[in-house]
């Protein structure tokens, strides 16, 4: 059996013995099933220490873009002029994010343990079944190379989503859940149409070229039609050059640009980036604290996981047109998103734009397209994928006691809940982006990515100085949250409360851990295993872009 | 009777007891309609014997068409005629195909009709005459390539869907709606038929494949162009009615509206898929026979005026479903939306650079097969709460999840399905469309393309609303009662959903095998297999 078909699907048959499960059973066989899929997930480690190669995903995988592991090729719907594939199979892109995803579920799962709805006994059963069928979408995204595949998984986690926020949500939760589907699938539909006309495009390009082309990267494979596989419409040369030339129009608009707009859109709003963010702060606070997490931790990375799979490789000439256009909402997204935490009062809404502002940038990382500025892309995009979950948690596990989120009504918790207090302080330390925690390399990677960018781009040097500025802005709003939440006198409304329980430390505790862990030793922990692959695409890339004329 | 047919001088040279096997399906049909006429004298009025007697003959007919089904599979028959080209009917894959869809879809409204009416209803003879004569009209309908059989199959399909729509006497919506129907259909009858009447004075002929060509000749030349233009509209308008598309929809959210709800579901699908394939081969025959050069520079209007015809009905469909709050009322319009992305589809062979007709067809099809289901599911789950609490307003919707969840679940895919949602069957079915678009690759295929796509997030919307109000919204309503059958039967379509979207592949294949043929059969050299044809009209391609 494939590795990959197993982690994607064992959540799926998890979320079909919870539907047969008797009913007090449910919660531990959804707990167990999320925390045997990290575990399994965790057996991947094996390709980087396994390798006779080399433990760094630059050995590991070679010296082109498109070596992966783990693959399994099925023939799914094929006729005579359409091939669609199940085509799993991993490389430094999707690994990390696995993991991540893998991690963050269980540890949600873990924290859906207690919801207030099981002690009525209502809909433990629909929550767990759609939680697990979300997980197995989320992981689908990250190892799918087929587009069509890759677009299947996209949508699968849709419904689960809307379920899990419309039902379970906060008081706003119809209109949030009906906000994300809709923004969603907007995106969705766009990545259709580009689905759709990169088939027919590539198709053309083999035509043209006399009906058959070698394959770019599988021995032994002749191309005599349109392709789906998202490696070969990356790598192959014939496909890279018909849509990259200047004469390829669709709908006599030029194709690379219009086409990277549609995917990037359609990634961009899962992102969230300004002006597509605000579906976000409305999902993400009306979401119960585990959905929260996962939204936060995971969905938003699918985003840049986009980014960096699709929009970038295939076409890179798109993203050399757009590339200032998208550093500028990079960078208006770091801003924004900063000044509208700092706006909020809402303990959760706080956390949820300071995502937006720190989403900011792994898109100007990504825009300025540096090896420092995609290795802190992805740096960022792990260590929010930690940081946020954590602070979401944190919120929850005040909530739960108090039931509001007023900013200004808490004070001296740090007093009254010592341990919490702590776990707290790093959290959003990490959040924060305090030299020492995960998310200072992440920023100071792209900040070091859009600087090295001046030498191409000129404009990149203003970029990279109001981007550093604005990071007083992010320890504006956390260092004014952490005084009026944590510090201060006790008050006597929060006197009574009990600290956090063994279950919330057992979560918050290998979070905080990595926070502090990553960012020590951000090498041995994730550039390691990414950057390898991180370079090759850049060099694709920015070869792809030097051979226009 | 078979020996004298063979006898007399008209029938000569054709193997009538072929053909009648080959039409035996429909005849069945026909026969079983005897039957139930014949039942209330014999046995008694009862509402179930009568069922009973109806469910046995769908049965019979099905047999009969999957043996035909295996008859045709090598290439199309022109029936009743020793002339190849004025075939009265035909039988090849396509009509085949769409025969069984309609037996399996009857067999579905009868089993629905069966849990509503069977306890209450008085006069189900005359309802399941109706229902079977419309049945029969449509089965016609999609086996045919001669006007005036064009003509008589949409009356026998139109004349008892008026008469079913209002079939409740005591129900003043149904009575509404059914006059409102009955003066729609009626003029666009009329329309067409002086359509009809003109294109036969044009052309001396009532076999399209003639008309066709003729056609194309004053198309190409310009002479008679003004007159066969018109007659060409006229014909269309006609079968748009019954599409129900742009401009010619106006009938069918007053008439969904008022009808029972087994009508309701019976007319969305088979009413509009019938009209659907009947486009489709009327498409196909007039593009098969365009080789000269000027002709061909005509089909591109056509192709826009199609796509557009698909583009606005969809886009109409789908916007003015939001606002409604009777589920039937929302279904009629989806319905709507629905014909509009299956026209879709017939733009791609009206399309002078379309060599891959057959995509667009088997396209169509699948959509077909698949949208039976979606629909079924769907009005099922509706049914039964009309059943339980009386109205179909969203109101009676609240809180289903809780009240009713073994039906809000299929009814959430089934919607689902309806937006074209992975991974349900109605993606697999809005994707072969799209695929079909995006081969012709010019702006008309890029143009559906986007209008499609975008339409789903459209009607994503209004079916939310439902399912909002089934899932998120509770205000204490008692559990539903309903039949186990019935939630079976909507559990079954749910299934078939899922199981249509995994086995894609088998699904896709068997369309394409059912459209395999057409293009050589409906053309002119439509092949009598026992009678070789005195002069056989050359076959002219494209």
């Amino acid at each position: 059996m494939n590795t990959l078909t197993i982690i994607v699907f064992l959540p799926a048959i998890g979320a079909l013995l919870c539907l047969i499960a008797p009913k007090p059973l449910i919660r531990s066989i959804a707990v167990l099933t999320s925390l045997v899929t990290f575990l399994f997930s965790l057996t991947l480690f094996g390709m980087y220490f396994g390798s006779e190669a080399g433990s760094t995903s630059a050995e590991v995988f070679g010296s082109t873009y498109g070596a992966l592991h783990h693959v399994i090729r099925l023939p799914w719907i094929t006729s005579e002029s359409i091939n669609i594939e199940f085509f799993l199979g991993i490389d430094g892109l999707g690994f990390p994010l696995l993991i991540l995803t893998t991690l963050v579920s269980f540890l949600s799962c873990l924290a859906s343990w207690n919801m207030e709805r099981w002690k009525i006994g209502k809909g433990i059963r629909a929550y767990f079944i759609l939680f697990l069928l979300l997980e197995t979408g989320m992981l689908g995204v990250f190892v799918a190379l087929d587009f069509f595949l890759f677009y299947i998984f996209w949508e699968v986690m849709l419904l689960p989503m809307y379920f899990l926020i419309g039902v379970w949500g906060g008081e706003r939760r119809e209109y949030a859940a009906i906000k994300f589907f809709l923004f969603t699938l907007a995106g969705s539909v766009l990545m259709l149409i580009a689905l759709v006309a990169m088939y027919f495009y590539s198709g053309d390009a083999i035509t043209q070229a006399g009906g058959e082309v070698a394959s770019a990267y599988q021995s032994d494979v002749t191309l005599t039609h349109g392709t789906f596989d998202l490696i070969e419409l990356a790598t192959n040369k014939t496909i890279q050059s018909y849509f990259a030339s200047e004469g390829t129009t669709f709908l006599s608009l030029k194709f690379a640009p219009l086409m990277f707009v549609f995917l990037f859109i359609g990634f961009a709003i899962k992102l969230p980036i300004v002006p597509f963010h605000t579906w976000l702060p409305d999902a993400h606070v009306q979401a119960p604290t585990p959905i929260s997490m996962i939204l936060a931790g995971v969905l938003l990375k699918m985003g840049g996981y986009g980014f960096l799979r699709l929009c970038y490789p295939i076409f890179p000439t798109g993203a050399e047109f757009w590339a200032f256009t998208l550093a500028v909402i990079g960078v208006v997204s770091i801003i924004y998103g900063a000044l509208c935490a700092m706006a909020q009062s809402d303990f959760k809404k706080l956390v949820a734009y300071s995502s937006i502002s720190h989403m900011g940038f792994v898109l100007l990382g990504i825009a300025v397209m540096t090896k420092a500025g995609f290795q802190g892309a992805m740096f960022q995009m792990i260590a929010h994928g930690i940081s946020s979950p954590m602070c979401f948690f944190l919120v929850g596990v005040i909530y739960d006691r108090a039931h509001h989120r007023e900013i200004n009504r808490f004070g001296g918790l740090w007093l009254t809940m010592p341990k919490y207090g702590t776990m707290a302080t790093i959290g959003f330390f990490a959040a924060l982006g305090l030299p020492g925690m995960c998310g200072f390399i992440g920023e100071i990677w792209v900040l070091l990515g859009t600087f090295d960018a001046g030498s191409k781009y000129p404009w990149a040097y203003t970029l990279a100085i109001i981007s550093a500025a604005s990071v007083i802005l992010t320890a504006g709003y956390i260092l004014w949250l952490i005084r009026r939440v944590y510090l201060g006198k006790e008050k006597e409304e929060y006197a009574g409360y009990s600290d956090v329980s063994s279950r919330e430390v057992f979560i918050l505790a290998p979070l905080a851990l990595l926070a502090l862990v990553l960012g020590i030793f951000p090498m041995q922990t994730v550039f390691n295993f990414t950057n390898g692959t991180l370079d090759l695409v850049l060099a694709h890339v920015t070869s792809a872009i030097s051979m226009v004329p | 009777m078979t020996m004298w047919l063979a006898q007399s001088n008209a029938w000569a040279g054709i193997d009538v007891t072929r053909h009648l096997f080959l039409f035996s399906p429909m005849l069945t049909l026909v026969c079983t309609m005897l039957a139930v006429v014949a039942c209330p004298i014999i046995v008694g009025r009862s509402a179930k014997t009568i069922g009973a007697v109806v469910v046995m003959g769908i049965i019979a007919s099905f047999i009969l068409a999957v043996r035909v089904a295996g008859e045709v599979a090598g290439g199309g028959i022109s029936g009743l005629s020793t002339q190849p080209a004025s075939g009265m009917l035909l039988v090849d894959n396509l009509s085949i195909a769409f025969q069984l869809i309609l037996l399996i879809f009857m067999g579905g409204v009868t089993y629905l009709w069966w849990m509503g009416s069977s306890d209450s209803e008085e006069n189900a003879p005359e309802f399941f005459i109706l229902l079977l004569g419309s049945a029969v009209g449509m089965g016609l309908m999609v086996s045919t390539s001669n006007l005036l059989m064009i003509a008589l199959a949409i009356e026998t399909a139109s004349l008892p869907s008026y008469a079913m729509v209002g079939f409740d006497k005591r129900d003043r919506r149904g009575a509404e709606a059914s006059l409102k129907y009955l003066i729609f259909g009626a003029i666009s009858a009329a329309i067409m038929l002086y359509g009809i009447s003109l294109l036969y004075g044009l052309s001396g002929s009532l076999s399209v494949a003639i008309v066709a060509q003729h056609c194309i000749q004053s198309l190409a030349s310009g002479h008679n162009l003004v007159i066969t233009l018109v007659a060409l509209m006229c014909l269309l308008s006609g079968i748009a009615f019954k599409i129900s598309a742009f401009p010619f929809h106006f009938w069918c959210p007053d008439a969904f509206e008022g009808a029972k709800i087994e009508v309701t579901a019976w007319l969305s699908v088979a009413s509009k898929s019938a009209a659907l394939i009947l486009l489709a081969r009327l498409a196909m025959v007039f593009c098969a026979g365009v080789s000269a050069p000027e002709a061909i520079g005509m089909l591109s209007p056509l192709a826009w005026g199609i796509g557009i015809m698909a583009a606005i009905t969809c886009t109409l469909g789908n916007f003015a479903a939001y606002k409604q709050t009777s589920a039937k009322r929302l279904l009629a319009y989806s319905s709507i939306a629905h014909a509009g992305y299956m026209l879709m589809a017939i733009a791609v062979f009206v399309h002078p650079h379309s060599d891959h007709g057959q995509e667009g067809m088997s396209a169509l099809l699948t959509y077909i097969a698949i949208y039976m289901f979606m629909n079924l599911g769907a009005f099922g789950v509706v049914a039964m709460v009309v059943w339980d609490t009386g109205s179909d307003n969203l109101a009676s919707f609240t809180g289903l999840l809780r009240r009713a969840p073994l039906l809000a679940v299929p009814m959430i895919i089934c919607l689902m399905s309806l937006v074209g949602l992975p991974p349900f069957a109605g993606f697999i079915g809005k994707w072969w469309i799209l695929v079909a678009l995006g081969r012709l690759n010019d702006s008309l295929g890029w143009f559906l393309v986007i209008t499609a796509v975008v339409n789903t997030l459209i009607s994503l919307y209004y079916y939310m609303r439902i399912v909002v109000q089934m899932s998120l919204r509770d205000d204490g309503q008692p559990a539903l009662s309903f039949p186990l059958g019935g939630m079976a039967l909507v559990n079954i379509c749910a299934i078939a959903l899922f199981a249509m979207f995994g086995f894609a592949q088998p699904l896709k294949t068997t369309s394409e095998q059912f459209t395999r043929n057409i293009f050589d059969t409906t053309m002119a050299k439509t092949v009598v297999v026992d009678a070789a044809p005195a002069q056989p009209i050359e076959s002219v391609q494209r």
